[in-house]
This record gives structure tokens, C-alpha cells and sequence, in this order.
């Protein structure tokens, strides 16, 4: 068997998924970035116009008002998303009656596709005929808030919906996390008189540090890619003041036709992607190392 | 084991996060949507073509067309029609996408400035000889075809015939002790007290259908547009200029006086048309293909349509209506490499465009492109022959083409931006000319 184990075995081996991986996935990213330097629309030749199409997104009020929305997810799932899917997997991990038909019912959302998440929360946050608003208005709010199609809520209602379809998933991986944690830690922890919280804190925490990388790392690509939800609440409007840098690329390409900015628009996405991601990891390994 | 690792780079945890974080939004970025692609076979003796539309369900949203198609497989029994459709925006990305892998269906819809486009690097057919060879170039009105040309070569041909305008609930206006508005400060007095009364004037939806503005871009041909788009497409003038800045005040001031739907920002096109059918709103601004579903509801009885407000401070003749050509059919270049296919496009255009077409179309609540005479019952189609008496008033005339069909696609949606940008309050008039003017480049 020691043949399997020869860098040319080994290199054969890879051949098939690298070949594929060239292919599906390395030359679209390629090509993405050759067109980001180009003014390629949707037919017709194309020409290389160098910085161009960078140096015209840093005076698009419509692109950083994308970005701006999606950090407000961001800090959305961040802040709420994160916390919740732990708390509610630590409460889950317990010998808490139903506790199986709780975790399915909270990771229901996750297997419904987005755009149809979308079109349930239409009828609950749209601000004249949602269920919340109507709610409040029968409770005496004579002015209750547009939480989406309005100017300033949108970004903030997309990263609920969010929060909502996916703390689910979140809180499976954290629920996975907390049963792998070996038993004998936490027994020799309450032996020494530790409380339910210091177990939490000192204990159930430092060990999930691993899974906290993977799941946050999972929530930032996940906003970073987040499309239909706002497609469905708000098609990115009032004139694209909701949308995200992931619909603001969408409509640029394909419906302005403009394929050369969109592809500069989807680089930056992506470099934001991987600095926010390193950042996070630089982060959590600092934390671990002190 | 553990030099052998390191050597060929096992997965490190931080690594692959980062390649995720960057492959997954790349990847999204480069990959477009998939095309049916030209599904056509010429299998089993019977010829196939592919007809591609902008309806996800054309039978059931573009009966019109459906019922063309199924006339002329019974007339053509050899000859198999393949209907696939896709909403509008899905519809012409699929067609870009289809466009540059070379699967493009054989007939297909698409905005004309995408056509154009194709048209200039050949993936479209040259109509010309078709239409002459099946004797159908006189049957069409010269403004109808002269849209789709380039180089010499009739790229395309209209689909139907565009004529937008409000539709008008005369009850609900009645009920409030209104008449019929025929100026611009008629109808802004029948937004005020419509909306006192906690009524809708005019349902609009601007979500997820941003070009459902059909109405105020015949408002910017009473504005001078026909004269003056050129000019501003050369630079010799601005979209932001005195005249289009008159037409976007008054649309503010209809939004000031509540003219508009309380959801215009969140509803669809769609539902504008059923707040108006549900008896919600005293207008609808839409077009013709929308008399079929409007015959059809409680609202048809009181219906009527209405080219839109004349203006005291506009350029030019206010007399006028929209009824342009709307954007073309055309036909995949690729279809040339199959004789049999070829001569199966040209016996559908000859019908599509023939008499019998043409009245299948008028009974179905289309104004016809060509110039046949339509045979309409007012009893059975009330709505639709209200449009056509529109069409049909002494002294109106209809400009060449809807203003944003003559623009870029990325101009063509600043002014749908524009517009619902003032009608949500979130632009002023000025600002949201600069939206239009700063993609003319």
C-alpha cells in the first residue's frame, strides 16, 4: 500500500476533483476578475478601461448604501443571531421535556426556501396590511413603524428575517458542540462546587471557541450572500435604498447590464468576505492564545 | 504521517473559512442563471420551435398569445410549438445568458435594448425577407417596424401594440361627486378629495415591477421628450431640464395629495391591478393587456380608459395617447441552419401577422399591430373598447416609441427610479432628473 502514499499516486488522485474544480470554479472567478477591469455589458465588444470601474464605486451613493445595509445585518446576526442559537442550544442540551420537537420546530425555517420566507414576512411587516402593524394599530399606535418599503427600517427587518430563518441551523451546530463536550470536565466542575452559570462561562464557552469560529465564519457568509429575502420583502426598494451588496450586484449586471461594474461590485464582495472573515479568526485565535 | 501532511497541505480549519467566505460569494457573483436553451427537434415528422415569452404561465397571463399559437398548430398540424415563459426580469436574463452560450429559443421576446444589441452581433434572424416573402411588410403601419431595425436588417418585429394609459372607475368617482378628469389640475383634484375620503386615486406597485409607470411616460411625451431625447442622449441637453422639471413637480404634487397607493412601495405590479379590480382605487395605471382581466371583474361595468392629463404648462400637443410598438418577437440566427425550422417560423409569423392572428389578438383584448380592421363587441368586451375609443379620437395621435424603449437599459431604469422615487417621497424632483441624467454618459 505504500504506493498509495507517492506524490504521483497522491497527484493522480487529485487529478479528477482539481480538473473539475479548475473548471466550475477557479476559471469563473478568473474570468470575474478579468471583467471587473473591463466594461463588458451584455453584448458587444469589450474593452479593458483598467481601475475604472473601482475608482466609479467609490462615488456610488447606491453602493455603499448597499454595503451599509448589509452591515446592519451583519451586526444583526451578530448580536442577536449568534447569542440566540447559543442560548437556545445550551436550553435544548438540558433534559428539557419535547426538547426533540422544539429543536425541529425551530429548525423549521431553515428547509423553507427563502423566497417563500420572504413572502410570509411580507404579510407580517408590511406596514398597511402586516400582521404586526395591524396589531399595533389595535393596541392605539396611530403611527406605527414602516418596517419595510420605508426609508430607514428595512436593513433592520431583513436581519431579523434573517436571524429568523437561520438561528435553526446556528443553534444545531452549537447543539452538536455542547453534546460532544466530554462529560467529565462538567461532572469535575459541579464537583468543586461550580454553579450553573461558572460551568457556562468557564467551562462550556472556552471549550466551544472552535465551533464559535466556524458558526460566526457560516453567519458572515451567509449575510454576505443574502439575496432572495430581499428580493421578496422589499425587491430592494424604495429605489434600491434596501438593497444589499449581493441584490445591488444582481441588478447592475443584469438588469442595467452593466457585466464589468457588476463584477467589480462581486470582487469587493468577496475580498470583504474573506477581510472580514480573517479578522474574525485573527480574533478568536488571539482570544484563544491569551 | 505528520511530514506527510504538511507536505500536501491538509485542510487547515482558518484556511478553508477563507477560501468558503470568498468562493461562495464569487461563485454566486460568476455564475448567471441557466437558459431553457432552444429546445427545438424536428423529431416524429413534425417540425418543433421554441416560442419563449416574459409570463411564467402564458396560457393563463398572456391568453393572447396562447391562443394564437393554438389556432395555428391546428391550422398547421406538422408544425409543434414549444411555449416556455418566464417573468419579465427572469425572462431577459435568461435570454442574455442564452444569447452567449448560443442556445437562444427560436422565437423569443425581448426588450429592444437588448434586441439591438443582439441584432449587432448577429445572433438575430433578418426578418425582412421573411415578412416580404409571406407578403406581411405592407400589413404593418411603418412606425411599427421601423423601431427594430439596424444595419439594414429587420431584427424584429412587434410583439403587440404598447398602448398604456389609467384605466378609470367612473363610480367611484361619481360617488364622491367627481367627473372625469381630463387636465392635470382636474386630476389633482380628484386625488385631494379621493384622498380625504381615504381612497386611492391611483394604484401603483412598485415593488419587484419598478417599470409599472407606464402612464407618466406618455406624461414626459406631453413634456416635449419625443423632441428632445436625442439631444440629451448626445449632451447637447440635460434630462434635468425646465420642462421634464415642471412634469416631476406635478407628479410630487400628486403624492403630496395622497394620490398614490398607501403600499406602492411594497406591493407588485399584480396587486396594483387588484386593488383596482377590488374596487380600491379610482385608477390603474397599466395598458391594454390588462382590459382582459378588468372585463372580468366586478369594476368592468364602470370602467373606463384614459389616455392620462393634459397639461397647461406642457410642450408641445397634448393630444396625444400611447400606442407604440411594444418590445419585438425575434427570431435565434441558429434557426437559418435548419430548412425545415425556418419555413416553421415563417408559416407562424404569416399567421401571428395575418388577418386571423390579428383578430385572435383583438379577442383577446389586444389592439392589433398591423393595420386590420378589428371587429370589437362592446356588449362582451366593454373595457377593450373603451381603449380602442381612445385610440380612435379625432386629432390624437400616438408618439414613435414609449420613452423608455428608445434609451440604454441602464437609463431606461433610472427613469422608472425616478419616477417612483418622487412618488415615494424619497427623491425631489430635481434629484431625481440627476438620476436619469447621470447614467447618460
Amino acid at each position: 500500500m505504500k504506493w498509495l502514499s507517492t506524490r504521483r499516486a497522491l497527484a493522480l488522485m487529485i487529478a479528477p476533483a482539481l480538473a473539475v474544480y479548475s473548471l466550475y470554479f477557479a476559471y469563473p472567478i478568473v474570468y470575474s476578475l478579468y471583467q471587473s477591469f473591463t466594461n463588458a455589458q451584455a453584448f458587444g465588444s469589450t474593452t479593458l478601461v483598467g481601475a475604472k470601474n473601482y475608482t466609479q464605486m467609490v462615488h456610488d451613493t447606491l453602493f455603499w448604501g448597499s454595503l451599509r445595509n448589509t452591515g446592519i445585518i451583519l451586526l444583526v446576526a451578530l448580536v442577536i443571531l449568534l447569542p440566540g442559537a447559543f442560548f437556545l442550544a445550551h436550553l435544548l442540551s438540558g433534559h428539557v421535556r419535547g426538547g426533540g420537537a422544539l429543536r425541529a420546530m425551530i429548525f423549521a425555517p431553515n428547509v423553507i426556501a427563502p423566497i417563500l420566507i420572504g413572502l410570509i414576512w411580507v404579510f407580517i411587516l408590511d406596514p398597511h396590511i402586516g400582521l404586526v402593524n395591524s396589531l399595533l394599530r389595535t393596541l392605539g399606535v396611530a403611527h406605527p413603524p414602516v418596517w419595510i418599503g420605508g426609508t430607514s427600517l428595512s436593513p433592520w427587518s431583513i436581519g431579523v428575517v434573517y436571524t429568523w430563518q437561520t438561528v435553526g441551523f446556528i443553534m444545531t451546530i452549537f447543539y452538536a458542540g455542547i453534546r460532544m463536550l466530554p462529560h467529565d470536565v462538567m461532572e469535575a466542575a459541579s464537583l468543586d462546587g461550580a454553579t450553573g452559570w461558572q460551568r457556562l462561562r468557564y467551562v462550556t464557552v472556552p471549550m466551544l471557541q472552535e465551533t464559535f469560529g466556524i458558526t460566526t465564519v457560516l453567519v458572515v457568509t451567509g449575510v454576505f450572500k443574502i439575496f432572495e429575502l430581499v428580493f421578496q420583502l422589499t425587491g430592494g426598494g424604495p429605489v434600491h435604498l434596501s438593497e444589499t451588496l449581493v441584490s445591488y450586484t444582481y441588478w447592475m449586471t443584469f438588469s442595467n447590464q452593466k457585466y464589468g461594474y457588476g463584477m467589480a461590485l462581486a470582487v469587493v464582495i468577496s475580498l470583504l468576505g474573506v477581510v472580514v472573515t480573517v479578522a474574525q479568526m485573527a480574533f478568536m485565535r488571539r482570544r484563544r492564545a491569551s | 504521517m505528520n511530514n506527510q501532511r504538511r507536505r500536501w497541505g491538509y485542510a487547515h480549519p482558518r484556511g478553508a473559512a477563507v477560501a468558503l467566505a470568498a468562493l461562495t460569494a464569487l461563485g454566486l457573483a460568476a455564475c448567471g442563471s441557466g437558459s431553457s436553451g432552444a429546445a427545438s427537434s424536428t423529431a416524429g415528422g413534425k417540425v418543433q420551435i421554441t416560442l419563449s415569452m416574459q409570463n411564467p404561465n402564458v396560457q393563463q397571463q398572456d391568453p393572447a398569445t396562447y391562443a394564437i399559437v393554438q389556432a395555428f398548430q391546428k391550422a398547421n398540424p406538422d408544425i409543434t410549438v414549444k411555449i416556455e415563459g418566464q417573468t419579465v426580469d427572469e425572462h431577459e436574463k435568461a435570454m442574455q445568458v442564452a444569447a452567449q452560450s448560443g442556445t437562444l429559443p427560436d422565437i423569443f421576446w425581448v426588450y429592444n435594448s437588448l434586441a439591438s444589441q443582439m441584432a449587432q452581433q448577429g445572433k438575430l434572424l433578418d426578418l425582412g425577407p421573411v415578412l416580404q416573402e409571406g407578403n406581411l411588410t405592407d400589413k404593418f403601419p411603418k412606425a411599427m417596424l421601423s423601431g427594430y431595425t439596424s444595419n439594414g436588417t429587420q431584427y424584429g418585429v412587434p410583439y403587440q401594440s404598447l398602448v398604456t394609459g389609467l384605466y378609470v372607475n367612473t363610480s367611484i368617482l361619481q360617488k364622491y361627486g367627481l367627473s372625469e378628469p381630463k387636465t392635470f389640475d382636474e386630476l389633482l383634484n380628484v386625488a385631494q378629495v379621493l384622498s380625504k375620503n381615504g381612497v386611492t386615486t391611483i394604484a401603483q406597485g412598485a415593488s419587484k415591477s419598478a417599470y409599472s409607470v407606464w402612464a407618466f411616460l406618455t406624461m414626459l411625451d406631453r413634456f416635449g421628450y419625443e423632441d428632445k431625447y436625442q439631444d440629451v442622449l448626445s449632451g447637447k441637453a440635460s434630462y434635468n431640464n425646465a420642462d421634464f422639471l415642471r412634469l416631476y413637480q406635478h407628479i410630487e404634487q400628486l403624492a403630496k395629495a395622497g394620490a398614490f397607493s398607501k403600499s406602492v412601495s411594497t406591493q407588485t405590479y399584480v396587486q396594483a391591478v387588484e386593488e383596482f379590480t377590488s374596487g380600491n382605487a379610482a385608477m390603474l395605471d397599466s395598458g391594454v393587456w390588462a382590459a382582459g382581466d378588468i372585463q372580468k371583474s366586478s369594476v368592468a361595468a364602470s370602467t373606463k380608459f384614459w389616455a392620462g392629463p393634459t397639461f397647461s404648462d406642457g410642450v408641445g400637443d397634448q393630444n396625444l395617447y400611447m400606442n407604440a410598438p411594444s418590445a419585438p418577437l425575434v427570431v435565434s440566427a441558429e434557426v437559418k441552419k435548419s430548412a425545415a425550422k425556418l419555413d416553421a417560423v415563417k408559416k407562424f409569423m404569416a399567421f401571428y401577422y395575418g388577418d386571423s392572428g390579428q383578430q385572435i389578438l383583438v379577442d383577446n383584448a389586444q389592439t392589433p399591430v398591423t393595420t386590420y380592421k378589428p371587429q370589437v363587441d362592446a356588449s362582451t368586451q366593454p373595457v377593450f373598447a373603451s381603449v380602442l375609443s381612445v385610440l380612435q379620437q379625432d386629432g390624437w395621435h400616438s408618439p414613435a416609441a414609449q420613452p423608455d424603449l428608445v434609451v440604454s437599459a441602464e437609463t431606461s431604469s433610472a427613469m422608472y427610479d425616478s419616477i417612483y422615487g418622487v412618488i415615494q417621497g424619497v427623491y425631489s424632483p430635481s434629484q431625481a432628473l440627476d438620476v436619469v441624467q447621470k447614467t447618460i454618459h
